[in-house]
């Protein structure tokens, strides 16, 4: 009971950006809008770690890897051994998942995780850059 | 025989290169075509074992002929409207709150120049 219980929690879960983690309250009491209107975009967020917990949770949701082996370094195709049509439909996961647009040229440098996180966060700093 | 070799390498990677953007390109229009998830994971596993059936093929030219059939194949069924990011080039977004040129600020000061 116990375990459906939690099997049922993690999949109805509600992300609720903690306050103060996003939102910060100036003197007068009210939020800064910049930073609200960023905790509200489904978007990719910024932040660094979040956005490597996003990737490694997708690559190891990836049904031809083996969970265990995933890590931020691990090689798509020599330690996850993935062959090159693997990967492109894993870099379509990740466009998806970023609602990023990965060119041709760039889905082949993507090798690693940390590549990938990379690639991800340059993406949005310009799109926040541009948009604020 | 090693200029031969070479050269044969040459284009056996740029064939890999050929087929890895005919996935791709296919992939992501066969996205477009069904929109729903439940509709897209058939079509691509459809598409995919399309790519594994011809993984041993080993004539050069054969492989050629087949990368250029699917290519004729993805360009007559490629989707007239397909979904673009919205911040990418010719999404909905795009360019939609440019940075203003450099040099440019506003001064929050309400008018009050002119009364002073």
């Amino acid at each position: 009971m116990q375990s459906l219980r939690t099997t049922i929690l993690n999949h109805m879960r509600i992300r609720v950006p903690i306050r103060g983690q996003f939102i910060t309250e100036d003197m007068n009491g009210m939020y800064t809008h910049v930073q609200l209107v960023r905790a509200c975009s489904t978007a990719a967020s910024v932040n660094q770690d979040q956005v490597m917990d996003r990737i490694v949770k997708l690559v190891k949701k990836f049904t031809k890897i083996d969970a265990a082996k995933v890590t931020e370094t691990a090689d798509f195709q020599k330690d996850l051994s993935l062959d090159s049509l693997d990967r492109v439909e894993l870099v379509m996961a990740f466009e998806e998942e970023f609602s990023v647009e990965i060119p041709d040229a760039e889905a082949d440098k993507l090798k690693c995780c940390a590549d990938v996180a990379k690639y991800v966060i340059s993406g949005s700093n310009d799109k926040v850059s541009e948009s604020s | 025989m090693s200029v031969n070799t070479a050269s044969y390498l040459a284009r056996r990677t740029a064939q890999k290169e050929r087929v890895k953007t005919l996935y791709r390109r296919a992939l992501k229009d066969t996205l477009n075509w069904a929109v729903h998830r439940h509709l897209f994971y058939p079509d691509a596993d459809a598409l995919r074992e399309k790519f594994e059936a011809n993984r041993q093929v080993e004539d050069i030219e054969l492989i050629d002929r087949m990368i250029a059939a699917g290519e004729a194949t993805h360009n007559k069924w490629r989707h007239p409207d397909p979904y673009i990011v919205p911040w990418a080039p010719g999404g909905t977004k795009f360019c939609r709150n440019p940075t203003p040129p450099p040099g440019i600020e506003i001064i929050y000061d309400y008018g009050r120049e002119d009364n002073d």
